[in-house]
């Protein structure tokens, strides 16, 4: 028997938690057997959500992925046109980028493993049309400097907010700085559904109502289709399941940033970076990445004595088979590479005691000893 | 004969179009709950478990070797054109008479659509597809409307002949087939749709794609899952359309019931056929022997049709009708250079058509009403 038993997430724990009140919300969707399409629940979430991250309008849909995806082709990004990002995301937010026929061009990451913003500025070309920084880990990137550069160039900024629902910087909510915030709320997300589910915010009502068309098939009503679309909605037993998750979301967030704070104050070493939390930040934590020298070692280790942990991401974007077509070397860009050899996600997930962080940190530190 | 009246029904209609509270009923839910009970502790909601168990169980239900949940029927068809290659300035042949989606979904791989007319069973007229095809062609996209059925052995021949793939969009037509080949079976694959209004449905958006090619399978896996061939290998640029693991768990429960829902269907069809087959202001549409159509709409084309409608809605019948303005002509489709007129049978059928309910829920007495509220009509 490992000596520990502290899981990655807990899902199950949520579910003990939850269970009578989800049962009811299942029964109440149900019973109205309205499941798709614009109804009370998903109009109720979209105002909710909107309030809560500071932009006039949400526009719930089926995936953080299609969140992307619609903010860049409602933005007419299309062939021909850059898109700055970085190359340590998840694959979701550079595939939207080629989706759409046009070009993702990265920029290496700071220690904090966010977008370099004087990197970004050396990236910009004519064809640049927008960047797409990646708030990860529930740490907001340097939006002031960020939306400096893109005012100058003219460049739309499309924040992939996937991992950082309640974030902020310098007192204002991730997602509420670019045109459009792009958010995820996948089972595994700080707000999450029980299936995909992701939404936009967006200060630009036009681009909300055009969106809300694309959503379900272009079309404005049941007969009339105004241009080619796509199916994306939230469904609506997802959207209900939200509305009551949203409730939670500040105590989820707080207890996050507890186990972090505590993560922060016990692993003091030399050989570990402990990610911080700096004046103008408020992170959420949706991961706790620390970078450690012999990282397979200490994650093996760690399995062992039953402490998950995970890597996000092992491999640079850059790096994939499927980035093959852009162009880009192993060397390309020093930060993430490194990054990508040393970053390992400890368990910061609400259900954890301070003990089973205390624990954690322990066996870290007990690993370097 | 005597005279029918119904009750109301608490949206108003006496005939109501959506079986969804029939379906769902105290009973029903509270054994689904108790499914949901079991699953949701798993917290295996991404392509977990249940997702694999629907899978299988929709592959033996349609006779087919691999089934891959997807987020949607359209879905269905874009990652089925989407691992097949379809990209700019490539064609693809499809119904001039179909729903939005499968349109949306060619348009959405930046290829072209290139239409056909129908027939009177509301599907692909087969004989006009040769003239059609241009060296640009990719693929033909057959649509069974309607629980129809295409002509697809036919449809086979030509596309061999020009060595052309064929992607079915079975998404109204699951169990529907041809000398009990079933849709979707017959091309390289076949789309299917699990949205709550159709045949099979779960609790939101869903849908199906089958194949009986192995390598074509693995595609559609790893494009449904954004290109993943593992946790950490992206080999491909993928998309993010997966059947949740919470709608494949009301799908395994609903699955059992499919040949019910799909026997009663052409039950009531059957009786409605019989009885409005009298009415000289209503033709039906091409029935077949060797086919099994399925019903996901029962379609017939009627005379004054918009009269009908109206008086069948005031008569607590809850009519429809699929489509009133063919996809071809809308405004989303200018750009192709479809003109009214282009497609005649299309044209005709969209005057004509009304769509009545023949769920596998409606009562005898709630059949015959529609067919005396039809012949009321016509004798005033």
């Amino acid at each position: 028997m490992p000596r520990y038993d502290i899981p990655y997430v807990n899902l199950p724990a949520q579910a003990d938690e939850e269970m009578p009140e989800l049962a009811a919300i299942f029964d109440r969707v149900v019973r109205r057997g309205s499941f798709v399409g614009a109804g009370a629940e998903i109009e109720r979430l979209e105002a909710r959500l909107a309030e809560y991250c500071g932009t006039r309008e949400t526009i719930a849909l089926n995936s953080g992925t299609d969140a992307l995806f619609l903010a860049l082709k409602v933005a007419g990004i299309g062939p021909g046109d850059e898109v700055i990002t970085p190359p340590n995301s998840f694959i979701a937010s550079t595939a939207v980028i080629a989706h759409l026929g046009a070009r993702p061009v990265f920029v290496d990451v700071l220690a904090d493993q966010n977008i370099d913003p004087a990197a970004l500025k050396r990236a910009i070309t004519p064809r640049t049309r927008a960047i797409m920084p990646v708030h990860l880990t529930g740490r907001v990137c340097r939006m002031d400097r960020i939306i400096e550069i893109a005012a100058r160039h003219n460049l739309l900024v499309i924040e992939d907010a996937a991992q950082s629902i309640g974030s902020m910087f310098q007192g204002r909510k991730s997602g509420s700085f670019g045109h459009f915030g792009c958010f995820s709320a996948h089972p595994l997300k700080n707000l999450n559904a029980m299936g995909d589910a992701g939404f936009v915010t967006t200060n630009d009502a036009e681009a909300a109502a055009r969106m809300r068309d694309l959503r379900t098939h272009g079309m404005a009503d049941r007969e009339t289709v105004e241009e080619w679309g796509f199916v994306s909605r939230m469904d609506v037993l997802q959207a209900a399941i939200l509305d009551y998750r949203l409730d939670k979301l500040p105590d989820v967030i707080a207890k996050r940033r507890e186990n972090a704070a505590l993560y922060q104050r016990l692993i003091k070493h030399e050989k570990i970076f402990v990610p911080p939390c700096r004046q103008d930040e408020f992170n959420t934590f949706h991961t706790f990445v620390i970078q450690a020298d012999r990282r397979d070692d200490l994650q093996r280790h760690l399995r062992a004595i039953g402490i998950k942990t995970a890597i996000h991401y092992p491999v640079p974007i850059h790096l994939q088979p499927a980035a093959a077509g852009l162009g880009y070397r192993k060397g390309d860009f020093p930060a993430t590479e490194s990054q990508a050899e040393r970053i390992l996600t400890l368990p910061v997930n609400q259900y954890m005691s301070a003990q089973d962080v205390e624990a954690v940190a322990g066996e870290v530190l007990a690993f370097y000893r | 004969m005597t005279r029918i009246d119904l009750p109301l029904q608490p949206n108003g209609t006496k005939v109501q179009w959506s079986y969804l509270p029939r379906q769902f009923n105290e009973q029903s839910i509270e054994q689904i709950l108790d499914r949901l009970r079991a699953f949701i502790p798993t917290g295996d909601f991404t392509l977990g478990k249940p997702v694999r168990e629907f899978e299988e169980r929709f592959a033996r239900l349609i006779g087919a070797r691999h089934a891959i949940g997807v987020n949607s029927g359209t879905d269905a068809l874009k990652l089925s054109l989407k691992a097949l290659g379809v990209g700019p300035d490539d064609e693809v042949i499809t119904a001039a008479n179909t729903f939005i989606a499968t349109i949306g979904a060619i348009a959405e791989n930046f290829a072209r659509p290139v239409l056909v007319d129908c027939t009177d069973n509301f599907c692909m007229d087969v004989s006009k597809v040769e003239a059609a095809i241009t060296p640009r062609t990719k693929a033909i996209m057959p649509v069974h409307l309607a629980g129809q059925m295409t002509d697809m052995p036919a449809l086979m021949e030509i596309a061999a002949r020009h060595k052309l793939p064929v992607i079915e969009d079975s998404c109204q037509c699951i169990l529907g087939a041809i000398a009990d080949r079933n849709a979707g079976t017959f091309g390289l694959a076949g789309g299917f749709s699990l949205h709550p209004l159709k045949n099979l449905n779960v609790w939101g958006d869903g849908g199906v794609i089958v194949t009986n090619d192995d390598e074509f399978a693995v595609k559609l896996r790893r494009l449904r899952n954004h290109g993943l061939a593992d946790r950490d290998s992206v080999v491909m640029l993928g998309c993010n359309s997966r059947l949740d693991s919470l709608q494949a768990v009301i799908g395994n429960w609903l699955i059992d019931q499919v040949d019910f829902i799909t026997t009663t269907r052409i039950k009531n069809a059957a009786y409605l056929d019989g009885e409005l087959g009298k009415l000289s202001q209503i033709r039906l549409p091409q029935r077949y022997n060797d086919r099994r159509l399925v019903f996901h709409l029962y379609i017939v084309f009627a005379e004054r049709r918009d009269e009908l409608l109206a008086h069948c809605r005031n008569a607590g019948v809850e009519a429809k009708v699929h489509y009133p303005i063919p996809v071809y002509r809308q405004e989303g489709l200018q750009p192709l250079g479809y003109r009214k007129g282009d497609f005649p049978v299309t044209d005709r059928h969209a005057d004509a058509m009304i769509s009545l309910p023949a769920h596998e829920h409606l009562t005898a007495k709630q059949l015959a009403y529609i067919v005396q509220t039809i012949s009321d009509f016509y004798q005033s």
